[in-house]
């Protein structure tokens, strides 16, 4: 689904250059609930943004969907982002001016899709997270944790290969973050595959799989697997980064 | 000390903002400077004196159409009648009316002129051909010399010893600014006038003309054998309606073969005979005010702009012990760098845009002052644009600073 | 996706009024402005002779001595333009000029008023196609002998008879009978371009008689007489025999072999003059004449006012402070949303969805501004009217202004929308995620 070999990104100004992320590898493969963490700094957004197509590397093998994504152009990434990514913020970031239905609508708007199709999917999306009664309400008369579902919803209107979520309940409380977690682990047991960047070990240990990224490189072990072993050496990770 | 550099580097860093700001200003400069000439120039030229008593003074013309009519005779007839009417000051008849846009010119030279001569200096003027009460009656100064006498009018077709009263701009481009009654002057090969009487101001037909300045009045007459004639009246203000009325009865009554125009005050026909400058000056003016509203607004909208970015920097800044004043300062101090600059690449364009329109245009060259004065309005305005919304700016709360994004 | 990108646009103005308001203002001043002086340089710079403009012909005789004068004079002598009557009598053609007389009828209501005559030849009906309503011109025969015939206008027709077919009756001219042949319909072109020296917008006159009574009744000149020598012209017969240039002559010529042609008679007749003792000046006879389209004639005459010049100028100068005005307003609205579009970058809006949704904003607020303006225009130009009494024919708005305003104010908006939407549409979408 998603294959990372050795992608660096190096950010350069007049003075210094800052490598965000270095030979980093990862490979996701379909219908994973990947949760990514690491200390601020590490190159976690780096990697989002890489990971979501709204940065260019610059160097190393990225292959999406089995489709190698390193020397495509801006339509084509756009285009990419469109179809099979979904996207969910920490600040939601709905267009305020529009009301759920219009926001929900927007990325079916850019794919070019009938007025028709556009409207059930989004009454199917809004369905899905539980605001189907709520098409003409704006986003500043809702509450964080319905934001955030519109997002969701968003997201998944445009029936995405993966959902990339970065912070999604970092600005909510702690019931409206369980929900909202609740309804990820949902889409995810229907088979889209999510990755989820999060400083929160709570919310990463209820993936089937942590990554930390560490001074942009992975630190890559599997939560599910009953070894022992890794058990053990999961904790003493924790137990020395912390 | 004002910290300059960081103002600069500052401003270096967010290019475009400044950069529009820039390009308004030089604009503006290089339209203000020019318009305000254009302004000033037709100003002079519409304040030019005409030397007339002007709200006294009305014209009444005549269409005479009956046949086998004495145009002499009728005419004397005419003034008299004027004359006779309760309130009339004065009345003569008049060859022409200044700034009326109609009438005679000519040149002149100071010998006589030979064909075979070349390089002979010729003077033109408006040319009046009037009798003694004319300059009486438009209220003209007399700097020099005197009036014409009676018996010096001559009526005949082919008159002899001709005299004549001169502008004083008349008789400076002639004869420079020494004393001229007692010249005589030319047109022609065999045409001469004697200079008598020198008028403060004497002004021809035509208000775009050069030598608009220059009039000359002869003491003999030819055009009176027409069918026209302009009588030039004077009488108080208050009572120039009603003898429009009286007068058209009085000669209707001599005679109801002829048809009335005018009846305008010098006053009115000033009015219509800058109708053009004027036009021109309100035009200009309007686009003067316009550019700095239109600037202004612009301006403070992005200086607006720009505090909202620097929010944050602004209340860091005054944690760290800024006082409000420094705040102002900072945004007044980036304006007039702007301004400056402006000022100087505006004031280079409109020296250029104003040699284009000199060449082009019948337009002197564009003064160097008029740039600075506009530079300093618009400093003035600028410095107003800026403060308003600096204002705010500083009174942005340091805790801005401590809290997150 | 275009009427969505209205739709949005149309809620992004009003979301920010008071900003869209001062954009809307400050293009709607310079479309006002720019459209009142380009209007009133449109209805300067027309011809209203159209095609038949390539056909009609202005003559200019260099009839001045030497070191005189150092341009064709636009009027020629009363000789010259009775010898070019007799000399080409195949072409048609006219010899006019303008003068004044008294208009009497036998009505007790109409008081007698002095007016503008056209003194002309009975081409000029056909020549410039006057329409008539009534009767017609006078007969070619009138112009060798003079008869006391007279055109006139359906408006003046309705003053002095209140309308209807007055064909025969009698107008009064300074006195004389005159028989009406002929009334002409509405017929005013602007520019007055068969005698644009006597004031371009001038009306045309409503009065017409014929150019061979000139001669017999010694009409008055209501136009220059220029002369370039000294010569003694006390009475009428000195000025018809003198050098002195009042007469404006025009020739029909369909054709460059008949334009050939005529210059060719035209050249002819100034060797027989040269030989004679006139056209003194040391031009060859083919240099001393010249044949003018209306468009030339137009553009000899100086139509077009200086002033008007220097104003559309400083008016599209005035144009580009605005523009730059709006640009940094534009920037200033489209970087405060930058993270509206990260959000729609990221979810699938390629730079051109982007672009072209800021674009159509850009466009509903020239377009706001060009209507505006084209208000501000008409008030402006109605004012000029009532305070400054400009001719009515370079006050009304030219239909093609409702085409030309909003297309300028559209266009300006989008230049100076440019810069910010392509910034705009180029900001990285990662960057406007993280932050609120």
């Amino acid at each position: 689904m998603l294959k990372m070999n050795k992608v660096s990104k190096v950010f350069k100004t007049e003075l210094v250059e800052t490598h965000a992320l270095r030979d980093f590898n990862l490979t996701v493969n379909e219908g994973e609930f990947v949760a990514v963490t690491g200390p601020s700094g590490s190159g976690k957004t780096t990697f989002l943004n890489i990971a979501g197509l709204l940065e260019p590397f610059s160097q190393g093998e990225f292959e999406l969907d089995g489709i190698d994504v390193a020397n495509l152009n801006d339509n084509q990434r756009t285009q990419i982002r469109n179809e099979k990514i979904g996207f969910i913020f920490q600040g939601f970031n709905l267009i305020p001016d529009l009301n759920l239905a219009e926001n929900v609508e927007v990325p079916l708007r850019y794919r070019g899709m009938g007025r028709k199709e556009r409207q059930q999917r989004v009454n199917a999306a809004l369905e899905q997270v539980g605001l189907g009664s709520r098409h003409k309400h704006l986003p500043s008369q809702l509450s964080g944790g319905q934001q955030q579902r519109v997002a969701i919803a968003r997201a998944l209107a445009g029936e995405p290969r993966f959902l990339l979520a970065d912070e999604p309940t970092g600005n909510l409380d702690s019931l409206m973050a369980r929900q909202v977690m609740e309804l990820l682990e949902d889409i995810n047991r229907k088979g889209t595959t999510i990755i989820m960047v999060t400083h929160d070990p709570e919310l990463a240990r209820r993936a089937q799989r942590n990554i930390q990224i560490v001074d942009g490189q992975v630190c890559d072990f599997t939560m599910y697997q009953p070894q022992q072993e890794s058990n053990k050496d999961v904790q003493l990770e924790e137990a020395l980064s912390e | 000390m004002l910290n300059i550099k960081p103002i600069i580097s500052a401003l270096w860093r967010s290019k475009s903002g400044p950069v529009l700001l820039l390009l308004q200003i030089i604009l503006s400069v290089a339209i203000v400077a020019n318009a305000s000439f254009i302004i000033h120039e037709r100003l002079q030229k519409m304040n030019r004196e005409s030397g007339i008593a002007e709200a006294e003074v009305f014209t009444v013309n005549i269409y005479n159409f009956g046949e086998n009519v004495d145009y002499d005779l009728q005419r004397r007839k005419d003034i008299e009648a004027i004359k006779n009417l309760p309130d009339v000051k004065n009345a003569s008849l008049v060859s022409m009316i200044p700034m009326s846009g109609s009438g005679w010119s000519s040149s002149f030279t100071r010998e006589a002129f030979d064909r075979n001569k070349e390089n002979q200096e010729e003077v033109s003027a408006g040319i009046f051909f009037n009798d003694h009460n004319f300059i009486d009656t438009l209220g003209l100064k007399l700097i020099e010399g005197r009036n014409f006498r009676i018996e010096e009018i001559d009526y005949s077709p082919n008159a002899k010893d001709v005299k004549a009263i001169v502008s004083r701009a008349f008789a400076t481009a002639m004869w420079g600014e020494g004393p001229a009654v007692g010249k005589t002057f030319f047109n022609g090969p065999d045409e001469s006038a004697e200079v008598v009487g020198v008028l403060e101001y004497l002004q021809g037909d035509s208000v775009g003309r050069s030598t608009f300045q220059h009039g000359v009045i002869f003491s003999y007459d030819f055009v009176r054998a027409g069918k026209n004639a302009i009588y030039a009246v004077r009488a108080n203000p208050k009572d120039i309606p009603q003898l429009k009325k009286d007068i058209k009865d009085a000669l209707l009554a001599d005679n109801p073969y002829r048809v009335f125009q005018g009846f305008e005050t010098i006053a009115e026909i000033r009015v219509d005979a800058y109708r053009n400058d004027a036009l021109m000056v309100t035009a200009l003016s309007m686009i003067i005010v316009l550019l700095l509203v239109i600037a202004s607004l612009g301006l403070s909208g992005m200086v607006m702009f720009n505090i909202q970015k620097r929010t944050k920097q602004i209340g860091t800044r005054r944690a760290l012990g800024a006082k409000k004043r420094d705040i102002i300062q900072q945004f007044l101090v980036e304006n007039y760098l702007i301004c400056s600059l402006g000022a100087l690449l505006g004031g280079i364009l409109a020296m250029q845009l104003g040699s284009q329109l000199m060449r082009h245009y019948d337009l002197p060259m564009l003064d160097l002052s008029y740039v600075f004065v506009t530079v300093a309005g618009l400093f003035v305005v600028t410095t107003i644009a800026v403060l308003l919304p600096a204002r705010k700016a500083a009174a942005i709360s340091p805790a801005i600073a401590t809290r997150s994004v | 996706m275009f009427l969505h990108y209205l739709d949005l646009a149309w809620r992004s103005i009003r979301k920010t009024p008071a900003l869209s308001l001062l954009m809307v203002t400050a293009i709607a001043i310079g479309i006002g402005i720019t459209t009142t002086t380009l209007n009133i340089y449109q209805m300067m710079a027309l011809n209203p002779t159209g095609e038949r403009s390539e056909q009609l012909h202005a003559v200019q005789l260099w009839s001045h001595g030497p070191d005189t004068w150092d341009e064709f004079h636009m009027q020629i002598t009363y000789q010259d333009a009775m010898n070019l009557r007799n000399l080409a009598p195949q072409f048609k053609q006219l010899a006019q000029m303008r003068s004044g007389m008294v208009i009497q009828v036998d009505s007790d209501k109409f008081e007698p008023e002095l007016r503008a005559v056209r003194v002309t030849d009975s081409d000029f009906f056909s020549m410039f196609s006057v329409p008539f309503l009534y009767g017609t011109s006078w007969g070619e025969q009138v112009d060798k002998d003079a008869a006391y015939h007279v055109v006139i206008s359906e408006k003046y027709n309705q003053k002095m008879f209140g309308g209807g077919d007055n064909v025969g009756k009698t107008v009064y001219l300074n006195r004389k009978p005159y028989q009406v042949v002929g009334i002409v319909d509405n017929w005013n072109p602007q520019p007055k371009f068969f005698d644009p020296m006597n004031g371009a917008f001038r009306d045309a006159e409503e009065v017409f008689v014929p150019f061979s009574l000139l001669p017999i009744e010694k009409f008055q000149v209501w136009g220059n007489i220029s002369g370039w020598k000294h010569e003694d012209t006390k009475n009428f017969s000195d000025t018809v025999k003198s050098e002195k240039v009042w007469i404006q002559y025009w020739v029909e010529l369909n054709s460059q072999e008949s334009r050939q042609q005529y210059k060719q008679i035209l050249t002819g007749y100034i060797d027989e003059q040269k030989a004679l003792g006139r056209f003194t000046d040391n031009k060859t006879s083919a240099d001393s004449s010249r044949l003018n389209t209306v468009a030339q004639w137009l553009s000899i005459a100086e139509v077009i006012k200086e002033d008007n010049r220097i104003l559309v100028g400083l008016s599209f100068l005035f144009l580009s402070v605005c523009l730059v005005n709006i640009l940094g307003l534009i920037l200033t609205k489209f970087l405060k949303r930058t993270s509206e579009v990260g959000v729609r970058r990221a979810i699938g809006a390629s730079r051109m969805h982007i672009f072209s949704q800021y674009m159509v904003e850009v466009g509903i607020i020239g377009l706001l501004g060009g209507l505006v303006g084209l208000a501000l225009a008409s008030g402006m130009l109605y004012l000029l009217g009532e305070k400054f009494g400009m001719d009515s024919s370079l006050i009304s708005m030219s239909n093609s202004m409702w085409f030309i305003a909003p297309f300028i104010a559209i266009m300006t908006t989008l230049v100076a929308g440019i810069f910010p939407a392509w910034k705009v549409c180029h900001t990285k979408p990662s960057v406007y995620l993280k932050s609120q």
